[in-house]
């Protein structure tokens, strides 16, 4: 195939991970492409509960909670960068976030976990409040009576995860790039030092490539070069009614949208590629979640959902450079709206740039390798 | 309470009551849901304020009472009251229906499983954006329907009525049966149509509906200023709706109006099947999506059948036909009759559905709304939850959304509590029109759970499983 037209990027994924390394590289104009799948594909963008969260991340992996605090102290760069130019308030709040305990043997797990987290070497330690019942009952009016507390960490924020998603878009759209919707890729056929994209839509030749297709990664990654061997890992979401505003900074599985709904989450279950809804699970998250505020029992639910995750074996982001196909790159994570600003800010610099810096070697792919004693 | 039905019927109209019947007489253990408190469905029974509406402008009482005691007597188990708000295929392939049943205050909520599957659930009231529509006293013929049935209406106000097909006149006659005077009826049904729906005219004049459809024309005609070949439909506030402008005549003309009912024709209410996992496909002559479905009413998924205005709006004659042909199938796939005991069975109903769809082609023609009523463009809005237009919409096409469901997740619209009834078609015919793709290829809105709300605490109150404590309550740490 012969391609018909060209860029110097072609980001693979209009979902949160590639829409903001579009964005990052929207200075490029004309010259970058967004190549994304039709109306029904598995997205995760669609399906994200908007956390902007620090609390408990890297454990196993110390690097990765300095690039999450990283990406979450440069959000408000990118929410002031996205409203400028777009008009789209991602309605970013970072009041912190608390992760509530319904059990003093969950909250002394907790503690304990964060104790454990903060001790590794290497690891860029960050303030963390441990609340007990009254601490917490303080802080969220309207409590239930058996939560036995929480902890706490100023870092932690949310952002509305469709508003983001459009703004990316509308905001790269606006700097000129180009958007092919309706262009699953099916092949890369590296040309030279260029690749030529095969998709549904008609062949896209491209300079460099960014891989930030989700879980389509696994199947792509292969074929410049690279390993990205993520699995499905199935989230449930419930979203109430608008209720008056009574949450005023979000908790792990609740928060309270700027809209006024309310959304309950997030289950977790390996059942591969499945985005079929379990009652039983429902009526768990239903149940936690009038433990922790009871009043929400009348509220009605106007939607659930579940959606997938992209996971690696240990569930960190994949972020490396071909060493045979020197121009493609592969990013992947599950936690898109979180280092949204470190795919702005870091990763598609490092793009734009044709090399990824030293701070991004812990993430690559060759992990699992050693680990597996490849 | 863990029995498995053979069936569930979902919709107690007259497709699913004969539905319902018909199976139950051939030994299956069939239940019947229905969100009303009596069986009768949405053209025999009460209107509800649900978004539904009686989609005929028959209903001879005699006969309805008749199907009602049948199904009475047949041993088929109702719950009325009775709200569906979940399906699902298990891997074992039985169903799962998730119901919320009793008195709102005191609802409780429960899974049944089921063996197979009839969906009819009826019609429901065509998308109509036109400008100002979302004002208040804009109403839908559902809404004008209770209306008129449960408040005091106060006769001081002007009403205005505005659209095409056969429930607006009936609407129109039930108004003034009430003592209740119109303005104006604004007939929108284009001049251009009825010429080409021509051909068909001669089945239409044979069909059973045809006579009493014309006399409901005449006695509206005689005592109400019928303005036909309407078009620029607009309603005009600023608070509420206080005057309606549209262009009839060559000229624009201006009405005084306190209350604008809207109604357009009624399309299948997919909602259920939708979220089941059927296979629906664009009609292009009545602009809307149907199931996909067989000579047996049987849709793309094994034991899952839609009958009645569900499958493709026929009307009452056909939805009962409709009902026993599916039944028969349902019969015949759990083993209760052979085929050939199904097939001489259904010669019947298959000749009633025939007379009834007689003349269905011609109404098919006439009554699909101009272009202009179902596409709407600007500041109109398109989803009153959300409060998205028709710009939009078009804007969010613009950035990149290349289907339905990605220009709700930019702009959300069908994401309110009405899962996209009242804007589905409008953003479909949008998006398809602006990506010049056709509106198989722009979809429809991936629906979800719940297809009808419940409350949070009733759905914590469905049994939990140890795997799904276990999925919920969250590791550590992330």
């Amino acid at each position: 195939m012969t391609p018909r037209e060209s860029f110097d990027v072609a980001v693979i994924g209009g979902g949160l991970v590639g829409a903001a390394v579009g964005f990052g590289l929207r200075s490029l104009g004309p010259r970058l492409v967004i190549v994304d799948e039709g109306d029904i594909a598995h997205r995760a963008a669609r399906g994200n509960f908007g956390l902007i969260w620090v609390q408990g991340k890297g454990m196993g992996l110390a690097p990765y909670g300095t690039w999450t605090q990283r990406s979450a102290r440069d959000w408000p760069r990118l929410a002031g960068e996205l409203l400028r130019e777009t008009g789209i308030d991602v309605a970013l709040g970072q009041p912190g976030g608390i992760h509530v305990c319904l059990t003093a043997e969950e909250l002394a797990q907790r503690v304990a976990a964060l104790e454990a987290l903060r001790a590794q070497p290497g690891f860029r330690r960050y303030a963390v409040e441990v609340f007990d019942r009254a601490g917490l009952a303080s802080r969220l009016p309207g409590l239930g009576a058996d939560v036995a507390g929480g902890t706490y960490c100023p870092l932690d924020g949310h952002c509305n995860p469709l508003k983001l998603l459009r703004a990316l878009h509308a905001a790269t759209f606006r700097a000129g790039g180009a958007h092919r919707a309706g262009h699953a890729v099916t092949r890369i056929v590296p040309r030279g030092s260029a690749f030529t994209l095969e998709t549904d839509g008609g062949a896209i030749g491209a300079e460099k490539v960014v891989l930030a297709a989700g879980l389509g990664n696994a199947a792509l990654a292969p074929m410049v070069g690279l390993d990205a061997p993520v699995r499905p890992n199935q989230g449930q979401l419930i979203v109430l009614e608008r209720v008056p505003r009574f949450l005023a900074l979000p908790l792990e599985t609740i928060r309270q949208t700027d809209e006024g709904t309310v959304l309950i989450g997030d289950s977790r279950q390996d059942v591969g590629f499945d985005e079929s809804l379990g009652p039983d699970v429902l009526a768990a998250m239903a149940a936690r979640a009038l433990r922790v505020f009871p009043a929400l029992e009348a509220a009605r639910v106007v939607r659930a959902w579940a959606a997938l995750r992209v996971m690696s074996p240990d569930g960190f982001p994949i972020y490396e450079q071909s060493a045979t196909n020197p121009g493609a790159f592969v990013a992947t994570c599950h936690s898109g709206v979180t280092l949204a600003a470190g795919h702005v800010y870091a990763f598609a610099p490092a793009v734009a740039a044709g090399g990824l810096p030293e701070s991004f070697r812990p993430f690559a792919a060759r992990r699992f390798a050693m680990r597996d004693g490849r | 309470m863990n029995i498995v039905y053979d069936l569930a019927v979902i919709g107690a109209g007259p497709a699913g009551l004969v539905a319902a019947t018909v199976a139950a007489r051939h030994a299956l253990a069939t239940v019947l849901f229905d969100d009303q408190a009596a069986p009768g469905g949405q053209i025999y029974g009460p209107p509800t304020a649900g978004q539904n509406v009686r989609p005929e402008t028959q209903g001879g009482d005699i006969r309805d009472a008749a199907l009602i005691d049948a199904f009475r007597q047949s041993g088929a188990t109702p719950v009325f009251d009775a709200t569906v708000w979940a399906a699902r295929r298990r891997e074992d392939g039985l169903y799962e229906i998730g119901v919320a049943y009793g008195a709102p205050e005191a609802r409780s909520v429960r899974i049944t499983s089921v063996r197979a599957v009839i969906i009819a659930t009826g019609a429901l009231g065509r998308p109509f954006p036109v400008p100002g529509g979302a004002l208040p006293g804009v109403l839908t013929a559902a809404d004008a329907q209770v209306l008129l049935k449960t408040t005091f209406i106060d006769r001081t106000r002007r009403f205005v009525l505005a659209g095409t097909g056969p429930l607006l006149w009936r609407l129109a006659s039930q108004f003034l049966d009430a003592g209740i005077g119109l303005e104006a009826l604004l007939d929108t049904t284009s001049r251009g149509r009825q010429w080409r729906a021509l051909p068909a005219a001669w089945d239409f004049a044979r069909a059973p509906n045809f006579l009493r459809g014309l006399a409901e024309g005449r006695a509206v005609r005689r005592r109400v200023q019928v303005i036909a070949n309407v078009t620029g439909l607009e309603a005009r506030g600023p608070g509420r709706v206080e005057e309606v402008q549209f262009v009839a005549a060559g000229g624009t003309h201006v009405l005084p109006a306190d209350l604008l009912v809207l109604h357009q024709g009624v399309v299948p209410d997919i909602n259920l099947g939708s979220v089941l996992g059927c296979a629906h496909r664009w009609n292009d002559v009545r602009a809307c999506f149907e199931p996909i479905v067989d000579e047996w009413g049987g849709s793309t998924l094994p034991g899952v059948f839609v009958a009645g205005d569900a499958a493709g709006v026929a009307g009452s004659d056909a939805a009962e036909a409709r009902g026993q042909i599916a039944a028969l199938a349902v019969a015949n796939a759990l083993g209760r009759i052979d085929a050939r005991a199904r097939d001489v069975a259904a010669v019947r109903p298959r000749a009633a559905l025939r007379r009834a769809l007689r003349g269905q082609a011609f109404l098919d023609a006439v009554q699909r709304p101009a272009d202009a009523f179902r596409i709407p463009r600007g500041d109109t809005v398109v989803c009153r939850c959300e409060v998205v237009t028709a710009q939009d919409v078009v804007d969010a096409v613009r950035l990149g959304a290349s289907g339905s469901n990605q220009v709700k997740a930019f702009v959300r619209c069908g994401m309110g509590p009405c899962q996209g009834r009242f804007c589905g078609l409008t953003v479909t015919e949008l998006v398809a029109q602006e990506c010049r793709m056709s509106p198989d290829a722009a979809g429809y809105f991936r629906l979800r759970w719940p297809v009808k709300p419940i409350t949070l605490g009733e759905l914590a109150s469905l049994p939990s499983s140890p795997e799904a404590d276990r999925a919920v309550a969250r590791g550590m740490l992330s």
